[in-house]
């Protein structure tokens, strides 16, 4: 026969080493889930060494709304979704936690991405959303042809030439007599014939800066090669808003620098580990002579074997044609570039 | 007769103590200008480079942060200056190494198992030669001998 106090210990005993843990577990995996109507995803992010992101995929309905919450088991890691959304959690420390919430109103696939350099294979760190739409489930998007990419491959284009095997359509014959000046080219631009097709954005797009100039020298035959320069770099940079600009540039500095150099010298911290040197788009010569259509093409694609990653499933074709008018402005005069810290 | 010749002991002690003061305050050329010294400091798992650099106290030393592999950052003891640096993302920082001694640097954002250990130092010497400290020595041990020697023949 148990004594009251002794049966009372007991139970209360029982209760605190089953009844706590019971009653905790119960809140987290039962009670929670049912008072929080949204969903929440827990993705871990490790460098790509050690799994990336966990779950790196996953299966959403259009309409709902849902948390995705990071956290980093590692080095410091960075977040973001595209294309399109314009959603940056900025980095993630270890230890801590970012989220989001949101909703997917389309079909689709989206990637979330690691935007912050956390290993040699940082860029492979990517995890992809599929987005049904149960209701039409033929919505589903087919996989999009690239219209632009389509048209270089209709014209005989081949993206996969690249500098270091000289197959690239670059015109390395004329040698630009210095950095271009696109603030100078403003000025001078006015005093010249500016033929049609330079101020078409399409020509522009699928022409050589150099190519621009040969021609900019048919109409203007007394004007200097210096001045002619300019007023194509003038040209060429002409569109684009300030903050565009600034978003793009930093951009660049989180996802480019490490390879391409911060300044575009080609000179990042990676740049000594990729199969090919990555290209300096700080050198002129080199830049004039490569056509727009051709860098978005690359940009979007990746270079086949040269350890240039893709970014066409990141970043949306307007950001694609962004980042290619930035990258010009990485060959003018020292001050015209823009910084991603201002 | 030899007594009146000789000055009195406080006397010389005065004229030592002043003597002492003049090497302490007289100008170097060398300290009197502080230099400006720009370095990059690099940061990688798990070691800054340089991992040690020497300044004199008054210099104004302005450092170029770049980190080589995944985020890292600079604390500096003594100063509490703290930046953050990501990959591709170089940030500048300046001040006046106006405290004397060493100072571990040492890295503020966890980078990996070795994190703790990835630390650096800077000295600031003190603007104080060497050969002033020798000449102060100089005349205080001449200084003493003699006051003692006189003491000696007053007494
Ligand atoms: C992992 C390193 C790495 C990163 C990150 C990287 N690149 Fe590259 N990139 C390369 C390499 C390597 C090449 C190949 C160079 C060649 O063509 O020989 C290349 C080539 C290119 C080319 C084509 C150049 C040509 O003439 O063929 C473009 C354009 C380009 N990169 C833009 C970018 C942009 C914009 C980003 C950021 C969104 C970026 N790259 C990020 C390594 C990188
Ligand atoms: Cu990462
Ligand atoms: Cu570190």
């Amino acid at each position: 026969m148990l004594k009251r106090p002794e049966f009372i210990t007991r139970v209360l005993l029982v209760l605190t080493v089953i009844g706590l843990p019971a009653l905790i577990l119960g809140y987290q995996f039962v009670l929670r889930p049912h008072l929080n109507s949204t969903r929440t995803i827990e993705i871990s992010a490790s460098t790509p060494e050690n799994g990336g992101f966990q779950p790196a995929s996953f299966t959403v309905e259009a309409g709902e709304t849902l948390t995705l919450r990071f956290t980093s088991m590692d080095v410091t890691h960075g977040v973001a979704i595209g294309p399109g959304l314009g959603i940056d959690l900025g980095s993630i420390d270890p230890g801590h936690i970012k989220e989001v919430t949101l909703t997917f109103d389309h079909a689709g696939t989206y990637t979330f991405y690691c935007n912050t350099w956390c290993s040699i294979n940082h860029w492979r760190m990517r995890g992809v959303i599929e987005v049904r739409d149960s209701l039409n489930p033929n919505a589903f998007p087919a996989n999009q042809v690239d219209p632009v990419i389509a048209a270089l491959a209709a014209d005989g284009v081949d993206i996969d030439a690249t500098t270091h095997n000289g197959s690239m359509n670059m015109d390395t014959t004329a040698m630009l007599p210095g950095r271009p000046s696109a603030l100078r080219g403003a000025a001078i631009a006015v005093n010249l014939v500016i033929p049609t097709e330079l101020q078409d954005q399409a020509w522009r797009r699928s022409h050589t800066p150099m190519q621009g100039i040969a021609l900019l020298l048919s109409y203007n035959a007394n004007a200097s090669q210096t001045d002619l320069a300019d007023a194509v770099a003038y040209l060429w940079v002409v569109e684009g808003s300030a903050e565009t600009r600034t978003t793009t540039a930093q951009f660049y500095a989180q996802n480019c620098a490490s390879c391409h150099g911060e300044t575009g010298g080609g000179d990042g911290f990676m740049a000594a580990q990729t199969t090919e040197t990555p290209v300096a788009f700080s050198d002129p010569n080199y830049l004039f002579g490569m056509r727009g259509d051709v860098l978005y093409a690359k940009i979007r694609r990746g270079g086949m074997g040269t350890d240039m990653p893709n970014f066409g499933t990141l970043i949306t074709p307007e950001e694609t044609w962004a980042l290619v008018d930035y990258l010009w402005t990485l060959s003018l005069e020292t001050d015209e570039r823009t910084t991603g810290e201002g | 007769m030899m007594r009146r010749l000789l000055p009195k002991r406080g006397v010389l002690a005065t004229m030592f103590a002043m003597l002492l003061i003049a090497v302490w305050f007289i100008q170097l050329p060398a300290s009197a200008a502080s230099t400006a010294h720009t370095l990059t400091l690099d940061m990688r798992q798990f070691e800054f480079t340089p991992g040690r650099f020497e300044v004199q106290q008054g210099d104004t030393v302005t450092i170029l942060l770049t980190a080589s592999d995944v985020v890292h950052g600079f604390y500096l003891d003594g100063y509490g200056i703290e930046q953050r640096v990501e990959p591709g993302i170089s940030q500048q920082i300046s001040f006046t190494a106006d405290q004397a001694g060493k100072f571990r640097y040492r890295c503020a954002v966890s980078c990996g198992t070795l994190h703790p250990f990835m630390i650096g130092e800077l000295v600031v010497n003190t603007n104080f030669p060497f050969w002033r400290a020798l000449a102060m020595l100089g005349v205080s041990l001449i200084g003493s001998l003699v006051y003692l020697s006189f003491g000696a023949k007053q007494s």
